[in-house]
């Protein structure tokens, strides 16, 4: 076989046989479990926005945010800053007093995903979600929870 | 019967020391780890991936250049990112002993001496320069120069259980290191590609499985 064969198939055995060992070693992160029901597009929170205090589940850090929805999009104004996730549809169904949302929004720019589950009521917001970086080495989650209430409109902290 | 008391207590002793030394190494990755700050937040995150992958590059070029101790760069990233990089680690350790083993393999013994030369890697070329005098066959043997003819012949006979044990040897950079022990498995000519890749992908594997699957937390 000429020399160059050998080296080509030397890399090609390599490389394919580190994607394969990646595919099996890297541990995979699911999501989180949005429970079921009768999830519906009908933009019951727009016009709203609050401001949240939540923790990461995992290191117990602090975090603080402000949820946007308006025009049937949702956005995190720092998932925005982080990463320019822009507004994304949300779902929402109601359970007694409680109106349910989530969202799944995505970084253009990056493999970060990150789902929304939580409910308003007239005392405020609670949330829960997963940030989840899925890389081709590794892949890296963020649990976290919060909650808060009605934030004052502040259109210089929301883009588009 | 005092020679065994004594060689009993020696080899406790050596035990207890190994130990002592990991204890510290852990400590110290720790401790590493924890003035690095290293944790993932989404705000730092693309910052993270940009090291890692600058890491990941220069590991696989260190790590197959003879006598460079790029193994270090390996455990340091394992000691800043945990256990989650540790498929990425086994990875990269593949392809820059195999890089090394094809660069040994397929390009002229003295051209690779002049490009180490050039680089100013004296004794990787020194290590080159050694080799190109001896017939191909014989060049496996400058890493096992010191050796007993029994241990020549065992060595040779079982090449491939020789080579994962010479890669996985410490302290095996006075001899090369990685990165020189697999050029000269190249340049020797008597190391099959595909039997050699399957020897690597074998021989690399305990440190970065150890520390996945058996949670060994930096």
């Amino acid at each position: 076989m000429p020399q160059i064969l050998q080296i080509g198939a030397i890399a090609l055995a390599t490389l394919g046989g580190g994607a394969a060992t990646m595919t099996v070693m890297k541990p995979e992160l699911p999501d989180l479990t949005v429970p079921a029901g009768n999830w519906s597009a009908e933009n019951l929170l727009d016009g709203t926005s609050f401001d949240i205090v939540g923790t990461d589940l995992d290191s117990g850090q602090e975090m603080t945010d402000t949820l946007v929805f308006r025009d049937g999009a949702f956005q995190s104004v720092n998932c925005q800053a982080y990463c320019d996730f822009g507004f994304s549809a949300y779902q929402t169904k109601v359970v007694g007093d409680a109106v349910h949302f989530t969202a799944t929004t995505r970084c253009p720019d990056a493999p970060h995903t990150v789902v929304w589950y939580g409910s308003v009521t007239e005392d405020g917001i609670e949330v829960a979600g997963t940030w989840t970086t899925r890389r081709w080495y590794w892949s890296h989650q963020i649990r976290f929870e919060g909650d808060g209430s009605t934030a004052l409109p502040d259109h210089a902290a929301i883009s588009d | 019967m005092v020679a065994t008391k004594f060689g009993a207590s020696s080899l406790i002793l050596r035990f207890v020391i190994l130990i002592s030394i990991l204890v510290l190494a852990t400590w110290g990755a720790h401790l590493v780890r924890d003035a690095l700050n290293l944790e993932i937040r989404p705000g730092n995150e693309q910052a993270v991936h940009r090291m890692i992958m600058s890491g990941a590059v220069a590991y696989i070029g260190l790590l197959a250049v003879p006598f460079v101790p790029g193994a270090e760069i390996g455990i340091a990233m394992l000691a800043a990112f945990g256990a989650g990089i540790a498929p990425l680690i086994y990875v990269a350790t593949v392809v820059s002993m195999m890089l090394a083993y094809t660069v040994g393999r397929f390009l002229p013994i003295h051209a690779l001496e002049r490009l180490l030369a050039r680089m100013r890697m004296r004794r990787a070329a020194a290590l080159v320069a050694r080799a190109a005098l001896l017939a191909p066959e014989e060049r496996v043997t400058v890493l096992l120069q010191g050796r007993s003819e029994k241990s020549l012949q065992i060595g040779l006979r079982y090449r491939y259980a020789a080579l994962a044990l010479a890669v996985n040897t410490p302290g095996n950079s006075i001899i090369g290191g990685g990165g020189g022990i697999m050029m000269m498995a190249g340049l020797s000519g008597i190391f099959s590609p595909l039997a050699t890749f399957v020897t690597i992908i074998l021989a690399v594997s305990p440190v970065p499985l150890a520390v996945l699957f058996f949670g060994l937390q930096f």
